[in-house]
């Protein structure tokens, strides 16, 4: 047996583990979206039925635009914030570096809840910046808008991924190095122009890495808004969780599940194909 | 002598580890004497039940459960057969009843069962074909808790739809079926037609809600969650459960309740036997049942609750103020409450609830 072979069979159990594990349950909630429900019981006659329903619903549609949107804001806040951050810690810090990166990452182990606790008690209206505003007399009432908004969801979802975007972005910049930069300044770019022609194209992959995580993240979220975001805190996610707890429509959440799924898949090959034309993209992405 | 460590050895010896380790993590090959009650943590508070437990064999696992419809959730995936007992709501017993998940219960080996409130033995809720899948257990009412402090006087329902008084400050339980309970109470649509609302009382329900929405601080999801909120002020009145009444009030603030005239949301949460238990576990079923109804866990929870069980048996025992503060010392008053039941077009309620949200 050739060594290609023996890899390949050593590599079998691998390849059915993840089979099983991530894209057997995927494959019963496909099966399942196109089944229907009748009071308790699931009928297992095919119907497209689930799908007219997200497809006709603008509750269902518009919970679906605003998790992809929301999540986009995400991305771009954290990159915008991430940038500054990475290049600090690469190119800056020079003993200490692994203390920040430690720093980076430690609101990560304390858990969602208590970051989203220790948010409201930062933005209640009786919390440590209301508080603050009101005693520095920059504000004569709290303000409630701090806590239980669209504004708290995103503060919090933004603080709660930026280390994701910024370990992806630091990766670039420490690989990005530092006589382009010389030499940019040296042929006349100033700063910006040097960010924007050296610097943001050769930190590109870190940034899409980044970006990825953030968004796949962001889309899927649903405590922080429930949490935070106050009586518009509802998600296409917790209306997923209403279908399959509340309601016992295992079927309209699986069909709608899939189309969350379906629109991600598509949005990220469409991201591929039109960057794949570039040539920005095939430089940064593929080397050449 | 030579102790090194090599690539081998080191691959056998995780491979060992694992096997052990995944030895460990496997759900404990139940003993024959162990029983697993899937519940409420408030409910089986360890000296609840120590009187039975000391004179019984059993080794009781408990499986708490965060909701009922996770609870529901977890037996129709298939998780009945690993349990021996649960605490359905009574509404809810038709749902588990209607998956084939439970076997009736015979009454006649749960004496304490015959001194079950006339509410709880008459109700149709519950039973089938004559026989009782669900047996009700415990009771109480969500009614609307405000902080006495911050308001002038005792509201109702209206509180959630009119004025804007206490606008943003108004918090609601996110969840679907006393949600629209109450706007159905606001609206004054009787008790008969609550769970049966047709197309136009729907519309109007949806109505009052979006412009419920506006009004609201937030919906509350843990209850927890809502104390916090009435202590930090976030909300100064919302539709409650009782404990937040009685824990911040205990912690010194002026919290008020109020069951509004227009109707109070009753509920009672049943314990019922999965489809498969058999044999000692049956019996066993049974004793916990009877003993769950009994003086001796009925006067527990009347004070660790506190809440009231469904039989009489500890009523009489309990001081006047401890019978008021679970509303047993005017039993009349159980007949003013809106019981929760499932109504048949649940599905609709819920995808109003959603489009409310996300109005």
């Amino acid at each position: 047996m050739s060594r290609t072979a023996i890899g390949n069979w050593l590599a079998a159990p691998i390849v059915a583990a993840i089979a099983t594990i991530c894209l057997a349950p995927l494959a019963i909630l496909f099966l399942f979206s196109f089944f229907s429900v009748d009071f308790v019981n699931i009928v297992k006659e095919p119907t497209f039925k689930n799908y007219w329903t997200i497809a006709s619903s603008s509750t269902y549609r518009g919970l679906i635009a605003q998790a992809f949107l929301s999540a986009l804001v995400v991305v771009c806040i954290t990159g915008v914030i991430g940038h500054p951050v990475a290049y600090f810690i690469a190119k800056r810090v020079k003993s200490a570096k692994s203390a920040f990166l430690v720093l980076l990452l430690v609101p990560l182990y304390t858990g969602d809840l208590v970051r989203i606790f220790a948010w409201r008690v930062l933005l209640g209206t009786e919390g440590a910046l209301n508080t603050l505003l009101l005693w520095v007399g920059v504000i004569d009432v709290p303000i409630e808008a701090l806590l239980f908004s669209p504004l708290a969801t995103h503060v919090v979802l933004v603080y709660n991924f930026l280390p994701f975007m910024v370990l992806g972005l630091w990766l670039s910049y420490e690989s990005l190095d530092d006589h382009l930069l010389e030499a940019a300044g040296d042929l006349g770019a100033s700063g910006m122009s040097a960010f924007r022609r050296v610097t943001f194209p050769l930190t590109a992959p870190g940034l899409i890495a980044g970006g990825l995580m953030v968004f796949v993240m962001a889309v899927g979220e649903y405590l922080t808004p429930q949490l935070v975001g106050g009586a518009s805190g509802i998600t296409i996610i917790s209306a997923i969780n209403d279908l399959f707890g509340t309601a016992f429509d295992w079927p309209l959440g699986s069909a709608i599940a899939w189309t969350m799924l379906a629109i991600l898949g598509f949005f990220f090959a469409a991201s591929a194909v039109v960057l794949g034309r570039t040539n920005w993209a095939r430089a940064v992405v593929g080397g050449e | 002598m030579k102790n090194r460590m090599t690539r081998r050895s080191l691959l056998q010896t995780l491979c060992g580890a694992t096997a052990l380790g995944s030895l460990g993590a496997m759900p404990s090959l139940a003993g024959s004497n162990e029983f697993v009650w899937m519940t409420w943590e408030n409910l089986a508070k360890d000296d609840y039940l120590a009187k039975l437990l000391a004179a019984s064999p059993i080794d009781l696992r408990k499986n708490f459960i965060g909701t009922d419809d996770e609870q529901f959730a977890k037996l129709r995936a298939g998780g009945a057969s690993s349990v021996d007992l649960i605490t359905p709501g009574l509404d809810k017993v038709e749902f588990y009843v209607e998956s084939g998940l439970l076997q009736p219960v015979d009454l006649d080996r749960v004496p304490n069962a015959a001194a079950l409130y006339d509410t709880f033995r008459n109700t149709p809720l519950g039973k089938k074909n004559g026989e009782t899948y669900g047996v009700p257990f415990y009771w109480g009412i969500n009614p609307i808790v405000y902080r006495a402090d911050l308001m002038d006087g005792e509201p109702d329902w209206s509180v959630f739809f009119e004025g804007d008084k206490h606008a943003g400050k108004l918090a609601m339980r996110d969840y679907a079926l006393e949600g629209i309970m109450i706007a159905a109470m606001y609206l004054g649509i009787p008790q008969d037609r609550m769970f049966h609302m047709d197309d136009a009382e729907l519309g109007e329900v949806k109505k009052a809600l979006i412009a419920q929405k506006k009004k609201l601080r937030t919906y509350w999801n843990s209850i927890s969650d809502l104390t916090n909120l009435f202590a930090s002020g976030e909300v100064v009145c919302a539709f409650s459960w009782v404990p937040p009444y009685h824990e911040l009030r205990a912690r010194g603030l002026e919290m008020g309740m109020a069951l509004p005239e227009a109707g109070v949301i009753g509920w009672c949460d049943t314990v019922a036997v999965p489809a498969g238990v058999e044999g000692q576990k049956l019996e066993v079923a049974h004793d916990l049942i009877n003993y769950l109804l009994g003086p001796v866990y009925g006067e527990k929870l009347a004070y660790g609750g506190p809440y009231a069980t469904s039989t009489s048996l500890i009523r009489d025992q309990l001081p006047l103020d401890q019978q008021e503060k679970i509303f047993v010392k005017d039993l009349s008053i159980m007949d003013t409450f809106v019981w929760k039941q499932n109504p048949p077009r649940y599905n609709e309620w819920v995808a109003l609830w959603n489009e409310v949200k996300a109005s």
